[in-house]
């Protein structure tokens, strides 16, 4: 992993369309500023690899798992 | 217009015969799914609140997905614009919101983090991460019995 330092208010760019700026650091807590293009999603990973692990489970889901849900719709 | 039929295979339905223009594309894939781009909406011909997010060129792919105002009528999900700009949306018409069903130990569950927000006109959909505090799985049994509770 490439490490580099940097204080508050400065940046990287990444690629040539990619730029994280560090706009506060406050104790162990650091805000990050991401401008990138709309194409490009930016996500909190652990919120984005749940996320992921939930739509591979659901894409497992048979049509008589949601039998409830029908039941549910009817009543 | 004339439209032209494709006959896609699924694992669940068998062939299922739908029109190209139908399928919906999603050019990021879905956080997980990413090789699968190119979806068609199935609609079961019983009425039922559950549809089926089918996964064109994967056989065994497919999304159950409900409307989640169905379950939650007061439900909305933050967005970051720069996200939803993608979709071209431009009126709330042609927007479409449908959230995943999973089945967990306790139930089934909807996952109102990350709703698929698609374009009806353009057919185009992406899975968007809310900035919303919302559950991944929101367990329907406990939620909804409870909120019912409450309005009778």
């Amino acid at each position: 992993m490439l490490v580099l330092s940097r204080q508050r208010d400065e940046s990287i760019i990444i690629n040539d369309n990619v730029v994280v700026t560090i706009v506060d650091i406050r104790g162990d807590k650091v805000r990050l500023g991401i401008e990138a293009p709309q194409e490009v999603p930016v996500h909190r990973r652990e919120v984005y690899e749940a996320i992921q692990r939930e739509n591979r489970r659901a894409a497992q889901l048979a049509p008589q798992d949601t039998e409830a849900l029908r039941r549910e719709s009817k009543g | 217009m004339l439209s032209r039929m494709m006959r896609i295979d699924t694992v669940r339905f068998g062939c299922v015969d739908v029109r190209t223009q139908d399928v919906i594309v999603f050019p990021l894939g879905i956080p997980g799914l990413e090789n699968c781009r190119r979806w068609v909406l199935l609609t079961p011909p019983d009425g039922s609140t559950v549809h089926w997010l089918q996964c064109v060129d994967q056989p065994e792919t497919a999304l159950a997905v409900v409307n989640p105002r169905h379950f939650l009528p007061t439900y909305q999900a933050r967005m970051s614009r720069r996200e939803l700009d993608c979709l071209e949306l431009r009126t709330a018409d042609e927007t479409r919101v449908l959230v995943t069903v999973n089945r967990t130990e306790r139930g089934l569950a909807l996952n109102l983090k990350a709703p698929l927000v698609i374009n009806r006109n353009r057919r185009l959909g992406r899975q968007m991460i809310s900035n919303s505090d919302l559950p991944v799985q929101y367990l329907l049994e406990e939620n909804v019995a409870e909120a019912r509770r409450k309005t009778a």
